[in-house]
């Protein structure tokens, strides 16, 4: 969702929560009240919160945990899921060994 | 650089559906899956499919996997398995991960028929061992013959989380509880039905608290929600388990069409992202073609008829099938996947509560609730009739589309008339002669055959049966009711097995008459120790 | 209309970086950024080398200041780790040729007062255990290293907003507009923006903007490529590079490797209007990898990215406040090396903002030194 988005500090302070210390993203090791912080300081976009935090970015490429770290992101900044852009796409589409990605057959 | 007319990425239903069709029409073809069996989710559905009989309704899952591979083999599709696509990149080339490297293809088109993963829903000790996918449990069990564990507690009342508690049931595991957080339950009700008489009881709206344990899965906390989600005090219910499944939805897996620069959206009524796509299921990228559940969640049935559309499609984007031809074929399978996408489940009635059948009838509330039809809802539905002798009772209740019954009886006493989702009503003018057929062909295993007064005070009842070993004439065991509580002494009178009813037996028991009407299911010492 | 002191164009670790100063001594910023995301470009695609050694004398003094004064700091002064090592960098040669470049590299960046100095086969062994037995030679700074370049763009982000820069995303600059005769004005699809001062920290794009006010800067694009490994046991802390600049990388805090190279294709690659990978890349990469450490034969990519480097023609960026137009001030044409001298370009601009003295010389990035060959 292509839109403009005024960055300003908002004035209000980090409140924690009692399940801030839940794993959400495994691969990478995130909690809940990590993701939280991150909208906190700025990161708005599910871009920026994977650059910030790695989270959907490890072995299994965000399938398990890319919905459930958006469903946070979107409830930390008040809006529905869906306005959320998910992260990009990348190849390899699975982890794949060094050795094989280099031996290529034309 | 190897090429083909067309590349199919996943080599699951839609996928062999339109590798089949596009195959079929000239092209060449190349099916690439990742896994080392092709099929997709279909050879570890071991239940039989809905629908129609025209689309292979009430086959069992695998065996549709077969009767594909056999026609993509007849119609000259190649089928590459292990193979990964690693990425889709420009001028549609795909590299793609075959044993210890890479090679790259180009085609002219590319349908993608990834499908999907499956969901996950964080809680207190979500990420312990033991808790997994429904789908993955699956998985387990019928690719690899293992057990994911011997006490599940199941989260998710979806067809998934329904037919997978059947099939874990099926298995000898103990399936203590099946939980939701909405206050319905979401699947078909004969799924439900099935389960709850096999004595799995529903708790709706609850979901789970806790799941404890240090290093594996040792037990789990549901409690119940109020209407804003939150837990109510006070509700909490553990549960001794060694595994919680988790069938919470499916998300289309489009990494590899968002990556080849496809225009997405992110649609909650599809399960999340999927590509934005024409009426041919082509998307921004002229000649890329996505089919299946990576455009949308929907039934395995669906997903072949969409396939096998963009099978034409892309014989027709290639020039292989004319214009005409194509609008000819698409209208006949347009007129099927309507007819799959009608009735209570159609993606247009997601999140709808429907109050009333399309014939007007009531639906059963104790059905969305607790997962069977109440003793005293029963009799209001078409397929419930009482008459002398031998006769069929089709607790057949919602609105799906279906139909195996109405051609399955030899006597054609069973009804369903030309709209797919009517509810089976009995034919009282044409005599029953109780062979089973509609008993084994309803996928629902929704079909009972009663004779309600076979003298002596007692009545018979014959019932679909699929747990393994088979009991034995002459034996007795116990009367189940709907509820799965047991009702009274039943004796085993016959067991049928033939080739027809394919591996779904046929038992009849006999039980005091006042429970011809109650009892639907038998339990016998063996099942009687594993519950 | 909205006004500020300096309004800043793109929000990558360079504009960040400038907003961050100037807020830091007072000034109002708001930056805008055409992307959705904060650091889109290049700043969030770069092998996160913050080097000296190899790099043009021009651009060396930046080099040179930042990693004595600003890097070692930087995690405190942001209040966010970015993962800085100053751990060293190894250009590797593998061939008598390769020994020729990185001697002459060597020889420049010692004139210019940097610690770098030739090593030979055993000693390189000595430093990096894992390389193959095919280096044969290198160069080696010991006060070169590496960071977290999606860490330190987001950090100069987040640290600037604290102290009040208005960030605003999805807002792309379609023009710049001059009121009596000073460079006053951008403008956006949404609004228009007023400032004293008004910088160019977009990259490429950057050359469109300034064409407005008359300003032409002499750059193109190339895609370049990085790959990404899973996270790997802990195997060496130094910035490598090679003579022919085919492979470059680092093992991150994490443990993943990020490396990047290229195909020979750069200049031509095609893109679809999104920075998109090519298809023989990776396996490029991949194999110039193995050769120089085969242990990583094993490790498994999870993921390989593109980005668009903004190339000047003589290979560095143009650091300056352009004379003939009042209140433009440029910062771009980066050419694949902004990262690592990314925050004394932004104190140095601030201070060029603020009339201040300079902490480095930049004459050699001036904006009016190109010309035709004589």
């Amino acid at each position: 969702m292509h839109e403009l988005v005024d960055r300003s500090l908002k004035d209000e302070e980090f409140e924690e929560r009692e399940d801030d210390d839940m794993l959400i993203c495994r691969c990478e090791e995130i909690t809940k009240g990590e993701i939280r912080r991150a909208v906190h300081d700025g990161m708005y976009t599910m871009a920026e919160i994977r650059r910030y935090l790695r989270c959907t970015m490890g072995l299994c490429q965000g399938q398990t945990c890319a919905k459930l770290v958006k469903g946070i992101v979107a409830k930390e900044l008040g809006v529905s899921p869906d306005k959320l852009e998910p992260a990009t796409s990348r190849s390899p589409m699975r982890p794949t060994e060094m050795y094989i990605i280099a031996n290529e057959e034309k | 650089m190897e090429r083909y007319d067309l590349i199919v990425i996943g080599a699951g239903p839609s996928g062999l559906s339109a590798g089949i069709e596009a195959a079929k029409a000239g092209a060449s073809v190349i099916i690439f899956d990742e896994n080392e069996k092709p099929g997709g989710q279909l050879f570890k559905q071991i239940h039989k499919f809905f629908g129609s009989k025209e689309h292979r309704a009430k086959v069992r899952g695998f065996n549709i996997g077969y009767q594909l591979l056999k026609e993509a083999d007849e119609a000259g599709a190649k089928v590459e398995l292990l193979a990964t696509v690693l990425g889709i990149y420009q001028d549609k080339e795909v590299v793609v991960k075959i044993k210890d490297g890479i090679k790259h293809y180009k085609a002219d088109s590319i349908i993608v028929a990834t499908g999907a993963a499956e969901n996950m829903v964080p809680f207190k000790g979500w990420t312990l061992p033991g808790v997994i996918g429904a789908g993955a449990a699956q998985t387990m069990l019928n690719l690899h013959g293992i057990l994911p564990g011997k006490k599940v507690l199941m989260l998710g009342s979806g067809n998934v989380g329904l037919v997978v508690s059947y099939q874990l049931k099926q298995c000898g595991c103990d399936v203590v509880a099946l939980v939701d957080a909405a206050p319905r339950i979401g699947g078909y009700g004969v799924h439900a039905a099935k389960i709850s008489r096999m004595g799995i009881p529903f708790y709706l709206p609850y979901t789970i608290k806790k799941v404890e344990g240090t290093d594996h899965v040792t037990g789990v906390t549901i409690a119940k929600l109020d209407p804003s989600f939150k837990f109510i005090e006070g509700t909490e219910m553990h549960f001794d388990v060694d595994t919680v499944c988790v069938a919470v939805g499916l998300s289309p897996m489009s990494q590899l069409l968002k990556m080849a620069g496809c225009k997405m959206e992110d649609n909650p009524r599809k399960g999340g992202q999927v590509p934005i796509i024409d009426e041919h299921g082509q998307t921004s990228i002229p000649g890329i073609f996505a089919a299946g559940d990576v455009s949308g969640i929907e039934e395995a049935s669906s997903a072949m008829i969409e396939g096998r559309q963009a099978g034409i499609y892309a014989a027709n984007y290639l020039g292989y099938i004319e214009d005409e031809l194509m609008k000819e074929k698409e209208d006949e399978l347009d007129k099927a996947l309507d007819g799959l996408r009608q009735g209570m489940f159609a993606p247009s009635n997601r999140g709808k509560k429907i109050e009333k059948t399309e014939e007007g009838i009531d639906i059963s509330n104790n059905l969305l609730a607790k997962g069977f039809v109440a003793d005293e809802e029963i009799e209001r539905f078409p397929g419930v009739v009482h008459k002398l002798g031998i006769h069929p009772v089709m607790e057949c209740t919602q609105n799906i589309p279906c139909n195996p019954c109405q051609d399955a009886c030899p006597k054609k006493c069973i009804k369903i008339g030309s709209k797919i989702t009517s509810l089976p009503a009995v034919d009282e003018s044409v005599d029953c002669i109780g062979c089973g057929m509609c008993v084994a062909s309803c996928p629902g295993q929704a079909i009972f055959l009663v004779n309600e007064n076979v003298g002596e005070g007692m009545a018979e009842i014959t019932l679909p049966y699929e747990i393994y070993p088979l009991p034995e004439v002459g034996e007795k065991g116990i009367a189940l009711s709907r509820a799965g509580h047991p009702l009274c002494i039943a004796e085993v009178i016959k067991v049928r097995t033939g080739l027809a009813f394919d591996k779904t037996a046929v038992l009849t028991i006999r039980v005091p008459k006042e429970f011809a009407m109650k009892a639907r299911f038998y339990k016998n010492e063996k099942l009687a120790k594993s519950v | 209309m909205i006004t500020a002191d300096t309004i800043v164009v793109g929000a990558g670790i360079i504009g960040n970086a400038i907003a961050y100063y100037l807020a830091k001594k007072g000034q109002k910023v708001i930056v805008l950024e055409k992307s959705d995301n904060i650091g889109d470009g290049g700043s969030s695609r770069n092998g996160g080398g913050v080097r000296q050694s190899g790099r043009d004398p021009r651009e060396l003094p930046l080099a040179m200041y930042g990693i004595k004064n600003l890097w070692p700091y930087l995690s405190e002064e942001l209040g966010t780790e970015v993962e800085y090592y100053k751990k060293g960098n190894l250009r590797l040669g593998k061939t008598e040729k390769h020994k020729e470049i990185l001697t002459g590299l060597t020889n420049r960046a010692v004139a210019c007062g940097l610690d770098v100095r030739m090593i030979d086969a055993y000693e390189v062994r000595q430093i990096n255990p894992f390389l193959s037995e095919e280096v044969s030679c290198a160069s080696w700074c010991e006060t070169d290293g590496h960071a977290n370049p999606l860490l330190a763009t987001l950090a100069y982000y987040k640290a600037a907003r604290r102290l009040g820069v208005r960030f605003i995303t999805g807002e792309e600059v379609l023009s710049l507009k001059k009121l009596r005769g000073r460079l006053r004005q951008v403008i956006t699809a949404h609004d228009i923006y007023e400032a004293d001062n008004i910088v160019l920290a977009n990259g490429i794009a950057a050359r469109d903007l300034a064409a407005y006010v008359g300003i032409d800067i002499p750059m193109s694009s190339a895609l370049l490529e990085c790959l990404v490994t899973e996270a790997e046991p802990r195997m060496f802390e130094q910035m490598l590079g090679t003579a022919e600049a085919d492979f470059y990388g680092h093992q991150s805090k994490h443990g993943s490797f990020v490396i990047g190279g290229s195909s020979g294709l750069e200049a031509v690659n095609k893109d679809n209007g999104t920075p998109i990978n090519s298809s023989i890349t990776a396996a490029c990469i991949a194999r110039g990898i193995i050769k120089y450490i085969p242990k990583l034969s094993h490790a498994k990519i999870v993921r390989t990215w593109a980005g668009w480097m903004d190339r000047m023609v003589d290979g560095v960026p143009v650091i300056d406040k352009v004379d003939e137009v009042e209140g433009l001030y440029l910062a771009c044409g980066f050419s694949g090396h902004g990262f690592g001298i990314a925050p004394a370009v932004g104190l140095n601009m601030a201070n060029l903002v603020l009339g201040e003295n300079l902490t480095c010389d930049i004459s050699g990035l001036a904006y009016n030194r190109f010309a035709a060959k004589a």
